[in-house]
């Protein structure tokens, strides 16, 4: 069972500017430039990790998250496991969004249970004093809207990124284990994408 | 040529692989036959014909037997007289095709020494052929790569699958389509069921989009006619490819309809509806060798000033922009020369003239410029689309070239300018706004002019030319991506079938490149030399499409060799990024030009993409060579590195853009 690793799409979706590329190399480089280029088009890092004993290798997808762009990026929506709404502390109008980044996932994802479907909540740019979000208007958004994971990360001094990352993690781990004991109760089957579910083309 | 002898081929695809052992026993375990697969038309009846290429293959064999058997296929041009022969003696290597535009093909005699005679039995053994009209089904089943499988009418059992080890099946229907009916089994899905030929015109576009996953393409494309729209964007590329092709009208829907339908699936597409006469084969046109090109060195300001009469005026503008495309400039001429490239100003003002035009540009610019900064916080609060543009450009201002010492530390001028433009364009074009990759067009235009108004109307130039990218549709980058389709299937037919196979045949890869002109992919001083050389419009319209062929031409080796997937595509042109030589992708690209327009029988969709004089050149002999050979693909056992495959067959869903 530890030969190979399960291959978990996630997906970091948010408005333009709330940091989103930025968590995806913090969490994959351990880098963080405040400088880095605005994403264009579509982009995606690989990391493999160890999540309560089982190896996994997330493939963490980074889109461009402005309007126009929505043509481009929801194609790749599809086939993930977890998608991670990301908005900025310090920005209120990135907070509203959340409702319709999360629309917008649930319908291009063609997500086939959307009330079980793992999402974690990213509040990021904690580092940055002028809060517009309370972290209690954003858990009372996660519990109202399908009690979501709710994580306030710095990925500029490397707070929760890990964390984050981690419980996305679990959080699909915990639902194919629920699947899996539907079906067959004594296996521990960590090769869940091979053969690939022809249904998810 | 008389009617009774006319055989054409209308679709060919080579790499087709029998796999005898799984079809019949007493077969040598793993024995594969590879082939070509052919839809010709023969005395006006459409046959589908398999042919084995040349001596069977053991797997162990299998990486080298699609370079040879391109050493194989030599065409020979010949008169088209020779006489009528069956199919079956076709199977000798003495066969001869007629191309419509009275340019004949002959295949030279496999020349494999003792082998070819003993072989040719064994050849014909795995050979099959039979007519569209006695087709009843066909099943298209995936393993790796696509197998079909027929059944004749006559017939309950079905012939030998047919394997697509190098892609091509989704063309083949394609094609087959244009002589039947295919449509899916109501009970099996991967089924497609043959009704009777010439009732083409009557297939919907569902059928066009479809694609192995032929169900749920369908699925998806009745539960919204949006998420679909360019789904099927290769096969789109095929569809145009089609009406431009056929000469059979009777096959064909009008081009009026082709344009309608596709204009439903792709609103604003814009179709060009001239029909090329006569019958072409696009993957048989013989490209000729890529002609050798040198760059020359940048124009001095010595040179420049010598371009300029006394009063300012610039002479001899058509060298002057030849010597610029070979070049380009020297950092110190580009202040000036890039106003007029651009188009701000005009070649043949005086230096008077350019003065009152900058005077008056100064106040329109100013004008704007104090639009957007009277409007009071009251205001914006009230102006959602204002707030969203502001917002969004102070955000990028701050993620643009913050490296290039214009740009960086903080509170850098530079960065004002940047800012302060943005927000200007946007009073100039409030409807378009903002959108994310104007920072990165806009940056080295300032970093030149050093100037805010220059760079304002210099700016507003190029986006003249880029403004279809950034529109609410995406309308540009579409058309662009279907365009690039189109001279990439032109230039290299096995590559764009490898491609397709990995569902990245409508090149989504590319997608940064064309939206701001390389300005990632290139150093900042490589993307001031690829801006200016490529604003000199030469050597033909649409140049940058070359360049990105150029790049491609260069990548293509290997990511075919290491069987990259979608996912593996798409991160390695990424990560090209900062590794590019720009001069060495521009004399490539110069001599992808070249080699296309000294090609005689170019297609009209090609000549309309680059520009070029559509003059028919009539039924001028040209030595037509065979495509490349792909090598096919590893078997699927031999792949198991974990991770990459599954990588691949993980995300292996179609990528369509919505709309």
């Amino acid at each position: 069972m530890t030969s190979k690793s399960a291959l978990l799409k996630v997906i970091l979706l948010g408005d333009g500017g709330v940091g989103k590329s930025s968590l995806m190399n913090r969490y994959v480089t351990n880098k963080f430039d405040s400088h880095l280029f605005h994403t264009i088009g579509v982009e995606f890092l690989n990391k493999e990790l160890e999540v309560d004993g089982h190896h996994v290798t997330l493939q963490i997808w980074d889109t461009a998250g402005q309007e126009r762009f929505r043509s481009l990026r929801t194609p790749f929506y599809r086939g993930s496991d977890c998608c991670l709404l990301t908005f900025s502390v310090d920005d209120g109008q990135s907070f509203h969004n959340l409702s319709n980044w999360k629309k917008e996932f649930t319908y291009y994802a063609d997500v086939k249970d959307p009330d079980n479907f793992p999402f974690v909540v990213l509040g990021n740019k904690l580092d940055v004093p002028e809060r517009q979000v309370s972290g209690e208007d954003a858990r009372q958004w996660c519990r109202e809207n399908g009690g979501h994971p709710y994580f306030e990360t710095s990925a500029k001094d490397a707070t929760n990124v890990a964390s984050a990352f981690e419980e996305a993690v679990r959080r699909i781990l915990a639902l194919d284990d629920r699947a899996d004991h539907l079906i067959h109760t004594n296996t521990v089957d960590l090769q869940r994408k091979t053969p690939p579910d022809p249904s998810c083309c | 040529m008389a009617a009774s002898c006319s055989v054409k081929v209308l679709f060919e695809q080579e790499g087709v692989f029998r796999h005898p052992s799984s079809d019949e026993d007493g077969i040598e375990h793993d024995l594969l036959i590879s082939g070509s697969l052919r839809i010709v038309d023969k005395d006006a009846e459409i046959i589908v014909e398999y042919r084995p290429l040349e001596d069977t293959v053991d797997p162990s064999n299998m990486l080298c037997a699609g370079k040879d058997s391109s050493s194989v296929m030599e065409w020979d041009q010949c008169s088209g007289e020779r006489s009528h022969q069956l199919l079956e003696t076709q199977q000798s290597y003495e066969t001869e095709w007629d191309m419509v535009n009275a340019v004949s093909f002959k295949k030279k005699t496999c020349t494999n020494g003792d082998s070819s005679l003993n072989h040719s039995h064994e050849r014909s053994r795995w050979a099959l052929a039979f007519s569209v009209s006695e087709l009843r089904s066909i099943t298209v089943k995936e393993e790796g790569w696509t197998f079909l499988t027929f059944r004749l009418r006559e017939t309950s059992s079905s012939l030998p699958a047919l394997h697509f080890h190098q892609g091509g099946s989704t063309d083949f229907l394609d094609n087959l389509r244009r002589f039947a009916l295919l449509s899916e089994s109501p009970d099996d899905d991967t089924c497609l069921l043959v009704s009777s030929p010439n009732k083409a015109l009557s297939q919907s576009f569902e059928n066009l989009l479809d694609d192995n996953n032929f169900g749920l393409v369908q699925q998806k494309f009745r539960k919204d006619p949006y998420v679909t729209t360019l789904g099927g964007f290769s096969k789109v590329t095929n569809y145009i490819y089609d009406a431009f092709r056929g000469t059979e009208e009777q096959h064909q829907r009008p081009p009026e309809e082709v344009a309608d339908v596709l204009g439903e699936v792709i609103p604003g597409l814009e179709i060009n509806q001239q029909e090329e006469p006569g019958f072409e084969v696009i993957t048989r046109i013989d490209l000729g060798t890529r002609p050798q090109v040198t760059r020359r060195e940048p124009l001095s300001a010595e040179d420049w000033s010598k371009h300029q009469d006394p009063e300012g005026r610039m002479t001899n503008i058509t060298h002057l922009k030849q010597v610029i495309f070979k070049g380009g400039l020297c950092h110190a001429v580009r202040k000036e020369a890039w106003k007029f490239l651009l188009g701000y100003f005009p070649w043949e003002s005086t230096l008077e003239e350019r003065k009152s035009l900058q005077r008056a540009k100064t106040d329109e610019y100013f004008r704007m410029k104090l639009q957007w900064k009277s409007v009071s916080e009251e205001q914006e609060r009230r102006n959602s689309k204002l707030r969203d543009y502001r917002s969004l450009i102070e955000k990028d201002v701050n993620r643009t070239d913050r490296t290039n010492r214009f740009y960086e530390g903080i509170d850098n001028p530079g960065l004002v300018l940047l800012h302060d433009i943005l927000m200007t364009y946007c009073m100039y074009d409030f409807d378009l706004g903002y959108v994310q990759g104007m920072s990165d067009l806009l940056s080295p235009i300032l970093y030149v002019m050093e100037n805010e108004v220059d760079a304002f109307w210099c700016f507003v130039s190029f986006m003249e030319q880029m403004h279809h990218n950034f529109e609410e549709q995406m309308q540009g980058m579409k058309t662009q991506l279907i365009q690039l389709s189109t001279l990439l299937r032109l230039l290299d037919l096995a590559f764009w079938n490898y491609l397709e196979s990995q569902d990245s045949g409508y090149l989504y890869f590319c997608f940064r490149w064309l939206l701001i002109r390389f300005k990632r992919e290139l150093s900042f001083q490589d993307v001031l030399r690829l801006w200016e050389v490529m604003w000199t419009g030469l050597p033909c319209q649409n140049f940058h499409l070359l360049v990105c062929c150029a790049i491609l031409d260069s990548e293509k080796q290997k990511i075919m060799e290491e069987n990259y997937g979608f996912n593996e595509i798409l991160k390695h042109i990424n990560e090209l990024s900062m590794k590019l030589d720009i001069e060495e992708i521009l004399q490539k690209a110069e001599g992808i030009c070249l080699q296309i327009k000294s090609c005689k029988d170019l297609p009209q969709s090609i000549s309309a993409i680059l520009g070029f004089d559509t003059e028919v050149s009539g039924s001028a002999p040209t030595d037509y060579e065979s495509a490349p050979a792909l090598r096919p693909p590893p078997r699927a056992d031999a792949c198991s590195n974990g991770h990459l495959r599954e990588t691949s067959s993980h995300n292996s869903c179609k990528v369509a853009f919505i709309s």
